[in-house]
């Protein structure tokens, strides 16, 4: 009776232990997988983690992290301390609200922690930008910088600011336990009140600072949402660049990330808690002592008169230590500073990282290189003044809406000869009719991803997007533009359409289709997941992407339907308070060569626009893999212009327009 | 005695608009015994953290050997602390804690050896020097706590209620040990107590204090014979307080009754508090009293009974050898000696009355600690 009690309680703990680790030791298992799918297991390797120590975006962001949260936690841990000790002395009067106002940060939302810092830290600047120009307009002996940015200490800041709470929650209870009277005693018997916390008040609360240390240090290393607000264009933590890998597809690199990180934390863990339970231990053995017929002699603490190192010596060893730091601190920051830099912001995955190393290499200016979600999540961080980018990569639509705005810089061509490289049927387009603001990057097709082994014969129309027979099986697009433009376009109107009247027959099929239950659920970057792993047989998504998930599942096609499609560019462009426009013309240049634009092909699998890399791209292909390209590959990477034709572009709407389609998206809500 | 080490003058302290400490006047001698005692909150803790240092009178002067010293931190004063609690660093052995005051000096190794040993051993702790603070019994650390504060050789010695958390018999032995350390060394002791045997037991002079107000300075004898006012004469011992009229010097009249008395100088026909101390009451047979009463309670104690008797509706108490059942008629006499005569005070009226007498007596907190209550701080 009561051991299969045992056992039904067994087995409810082993689930809930695995419904508790069964993900992390997934992500564990794919990092180690050799294909580049999360679904598919297709052998043992480390190549993962090989790549990952030779990305130099993530081991940047790793020496960031790892600085940024020493720094924070050694100079939080200090200022904690004295304010723990500090609040201790007050009145209750006055310590048990405090106490309260110094816990809110722990409990308050990340999200507006991060936002309100951003928005202190541009109020700031702002002040000291006025200051800075009244001051240099007085006197010219010193020029004070009238821009500031945000940066490293920017990020240093708030995360001091977010771990101080943590320390003071952590010490304040050993205060609490310690006998006030200790202060008095040592002071009474010979000590300035800094000997007294030396000798006296700190070996009482060791463990609490130690704890706090500990658990602020975590923090630091695990925040992303107030670093994302705080830390600038050029710099970025761990989890930063973690997101930005995410945002395409999840990368098994990240799992390798993930694993170390989880790997570190764990080990962080184990280490305060074994600490802990030596104290526990300690206190025990002490207490069993109490009674002193019980008393036998401790070994934890030596002979009294026991020569000590002298005391210059652990002072020379304090003094080098923070010399150290401070001199490689201020070692690395002079040397970042002196560099040359551009601060790029681009979309998840859409590089070949090796791109960037090798114009590092040739040109001397380091790259910033940061990744936005969404061209409206790069938007308003532009409008926010959170964005210090010189170099963007927006999609059409977004760039005339930058134009309009005057956001943009134009550009000196003269400085880009490769732009000559560009083909014709790239240039001057609507976006921006006189080409004097862009160089296109890549560019790309929507299109019906589908899975043949799940659908009957070939798909050629957006009809089977609303089709009942797919029940189920259809994953709608998680963007309102996309999703009510494939409406659109099967219904024959245009994407670019701003009649009321259309926008509401689409909604209807779209809302229709969706009470017939044909949509799975709304999606971005889960299609790969779903549709590699064959859980949804339609998706739409794009064309390069879909030649990733090809990859992992050979069952999949691809469709652009005869009723046409939308077609993208996206470009570099300066923006107009650019700091540094020399470097952002080198590296557009640099991007729009045609060895980049080989490279970046063949990495990202989405158009390009330079001409010799569309020519080269199949000797190329040969070359590296030593097979001929497949035409059908390379046509949905470069579609062909009979295909083209039939698309159409994004162009920017009018704000009742968007407005309604906001309107008629939320309405839908599958 | 000798000559003055410690004056306090005109020393006024305020918490907030609490006044702890109003305008107080005491000197110290050197190599004096001085108790500070009194009910907790009546500022005995605050005058010992003046001379301390811990606190800052909010007016007032602080002399240390006819320096002014108001702004002399603590760990520049010649003056050590036993603390309530004793307050030992947890974190240190036995040894380390009594050496901590000569490290912080930076007194030679081969000094502080031999002056931590010497100071063991005069605190019987010798052969404990290893031994952590948590493996002591309340007594050894409680001797750790003098050694560690002797061991500096101050000129005063502070000590905060130093027995308070001892058991009764320890706090005995103890105080012979104090006493005993004290001659020894011939080093000045300021002692806190609220338990008035204590201070009678140890000290040379005793002040006592209630509401921030010194009520009474002198010798043991003095304190207990010849009590100023109701307060003191109700804190220190047993008292039977009466409301009466001086007729005459040598002439005092209760329940209107005169009696014979040796006090004198007041004006005639003064309404005065006259003290009556419980022992100093004989039981005679009913005819023979002065005053007649009926007994209400009778306790034995031991050495006497302590017997509750009605008088004419007031309760008097009786320590007397001789047991008088509850229920029976009884006389008391009184010699003139037994008569103490004080003026009237705010105190009047407000003790001496046993009518709600019970076997505990009204003893303050005996032997029960109230952390820090005295300084009008905040406690967890």
């Amino acid at each position: 009776m009561k051991g299969k009690r045992n056992g039904a309680g067994r087995l409810l703990m082993a689930l809930v232990f695995l419904f508790l680790y069964a993900p992390i030791f997934l992500l564990i298992i794919f990092s180690f997988n050799a294909g580049n799918s999360s679904a598919v297991w297709q052998g043992f390797s480390l190549d993962w983690y090989v790549k990952l120590f030779q990305d130099r975006l993530v081991m940047e962001s790793v020496y960031t992290t790892l600085l940024v949260s020493i720094l924070a936690t050694a100079i939080s841990t200090v200022a904690g301390v004295f304010a723990a000790i500090g609040l201790f002395g007050l009145k209750r009067r006055w310590r048990s609200p405090l106490m309260s106002v110094s816990n809110i940060p722990t409990v308050n939302a990340d999200i507006v922690t991060g936002v309100s810092l951003c928005l202190l830290f541009a109020a700031v600047f702002q002040g000291w930008g006025a200051f800075a120009r009244w001051f240099n307009s007085i006197q010219s002996a010193v020029a004070l910088p009238t821009r500031l940015t945000l940066g490293f200490t920017t990020l240093l800041l708030a995360h001091i600011a977010f771990d101080i709470p943590y320390v003071i929650l952590n010490v304040s209870p050993r205060l609490r336990q310690m006998d006030k009277n200790l202060i008095d005693a040592a002071q009474d018997l010979g000590c300035t009140w800094f000997q007294a916390f030396w000798r006296v008040i700190l070996p009482e609360i060791k463990p609490g600072v130690v704890s706090g240390a500990l658990i602020a240090f975590t923090m630091s290393v695990d925040d992303f949402v107030i670093s994302y607000f705080t830390a600038g264009s050029a710099t970025s933590t761990l989890s930063m660049t973690i997101y930005g890998m995410t945002k395409k597809r999840v990368s098994p690199e990240i799992n390798a990330v993930s694993t170390l990180l989880f790997g570190v934390v764990l080990v962080l863990l184990i280490l305060s808690n074994v600490l802990e339970l030596r104290q526990e231990k300690l206190a025990q053995r002490k207490s069993a002592l109490q009674n002193p017929a019980e008393y036998r002699p401790v070994r934890s603490h030596s002979a009294a008169p026991k020569v000590t190192k002298a005391p210059w010596f652990r002072r020379a060893v304090a003094v080098v230590s923070v010399f150290a730091l401070v001199g490689s601190v201020w070692a690395l920051a002079s040397v970042a500073g002196s560099q040359p830099v551009v601060n790029v912001c681009s979309w998840g995955e859409y590089i070949d990282t090796d791109l960037i190393t090798q114009f590092e290499e040739e040109t001397g200016i380091r790259v910033n290189y940061q990744t936005a979600e969404s061209n409206e999540v790069l938007y308003s961080l532009l409008k926010s003044g959170g964005g210090d980018y010189d170099v963007i990569v927006p999609s059409d639509y977004m760039i005339s809406q930058l134009i309009e705005e005057d956001m943009l810089a134009p550009l000196d061509y003269s400085k880009i000869p490769n732009f000559s490289l560009i083909d014709d049927q790239f240039k001057n387009l609507p976006y921006d009719p006189d080409n004097r603001y862009t160089v296109p990057y890549a560019w790309g097709t929507l299109g019906i991803i589908y899975n043949t082994t799940m659908v009957d014969g070939p798909i050629d129309s957006w009809s089977a997007m609303f089709d009942p027979a797919n029940a189920g099986q259809v994953l709608l697009i998680n963007n309102s533009r996309d999703a009510l433009g494939i409406a659109l376009m099967y219904l024959g109107y245009s994407v670019n359409t701003t009649d009321g009247g259309e926008l509401q027959e689409a909604y209807q099929l779209l809302a229709d289709a969706a009470a017939q239950g044909v949509y799975q659920g709304k999606v971005m970057d889960e299609v790969y997941q779903t549709m590699e792993g064959g859980n949804a047989a339609i998706a739409t998504y794009y064309a390069g992407d879909y030649l990733t998930m090809l990859e992992n599942n050979e069952d999949l096609a691809f469709v652009v339907p005869k009723e046409g499609s939308n077609w993208f560019v996206d470009a570099m462009c300066m923006l107009k308070n650019a700091r540094h426009p020399e470097e952002a013309h080198a590296w557009i240049n640099f991007m729009a060569s045609t060895d980049s634009c080989l490279a970046n092909l063949d990495y990202i699998w989405y158009g390009t626009a330079n001409r010799e890399a569309i020519e080269a791209y199949p000797a190329y292909y040969e070359e590296l893999y030593g097979e001929e390209l497949d035409q059908e590959t390379f046509d949905i990477i470069q579609t062909p212009p009979e295909v083209l034709e039939r698309c159409e572009m994004y162009l920017v709407l009018p704000k009742e327009t968007r407005d309604l389609y906001k309107k008629l998206w939320i309405s839908l809500g599958v | 005695m000798s000559k003055e080490l410690i004056r306090l003058s005109d020393c006024v302290v305020k918490f907030d608009d609490e006044i702890i400490l109003d305008h107080l006047n005491l000197h110290i001698n050197d190599k004096e015994f001085l108790t500070l005692l009194g009910p907790s909150g009546c500022g005995k803790t605050t005058t010992l953290r003046i001379i301390g240092g811990f606190l800052t009178p909010t007016s007032g002067d602080v002399f240390f050997d006819g320096q002014r010293i108001n702004d002399v931190p603590p760990y520049k004063r010649q003056v050590n602390t036993v603390f309530q609690k004793y307050a030992l660093f947890p974190h240190l052995n036995v040894y380390e804690n009594v050496a901590f005051g000569l490290r912080i000096a930076k007194v030679p190794d081969g000094e502080v050896r031999q002056r931590v040993t010497e100071m063991l051993e005069i605190v019987n702790l010798k052969g404990f020097e290893k031994r952590p603070i948590s493996a002591l019994s309340g007594g050894q650390q409680q001797r750790v706590a003098i050694a560690r504060a002797l061991v500096n050789r101050p000129k005063v010695l502070l000590l905060d209620e130093p027995l308070g958390a001892l058991d009764m018999r320890l706090r005995k032995d103890m105080q012979a040990e104090l006493k005993r350390i004290q001659q020894e060394l011939g080093i000045t002791f300021v002692y806190v107590t609220h338990d008035q045997e204590e201070a009678l037991a140890m000290s040379d002079t005793v002040v006592v204090m209630d509401g921030g107000l010194i009520q009474q300075i002198g010798t043991p004898e003095d304190i207990y014979n010849e009590p100023k006012n109701a307060f003191v004469a109700d804190f220190i011992g047993e008292s039977n307080i009466l409301d009466g009229v001086m007729r005459a010097d040598g002439v005092v009249e209760i329940f209107n009754r005169r009696f014979q008395c040796l006090d004198g100088g007041f004006p005639p026909d003064a309404p005065v508090d006259v003290v009556i101390r419980p022992e100093d009451v004989d039981i005679v047979s009913e005819d023979q009293g002065q005053l007649k009463g009926t007994v209400t309670q009778v306790t034995f104690k031991g050495v006497h009974y302590d017997t509750i008797v009605d008088f004419y509706g007031f309760k008097w108490l009786i320590q007397t050898t001789d047991y008088c059942p509850v229920g029976s008629r009884i006389g008391i006499k009184i010699d003139p000696d037994g008569f103490h005569v004080m003026g009237k005070s705010a105190y009047s009226g407000l003790f001496g009355d046993y009518s709600s007498y019970s076997e505990e007596y009204d003893e303050i907190g005996d032997a029960t600690m109230e952390p820090g209550g005295e300084d009008g701080e905040d406690e967890e």
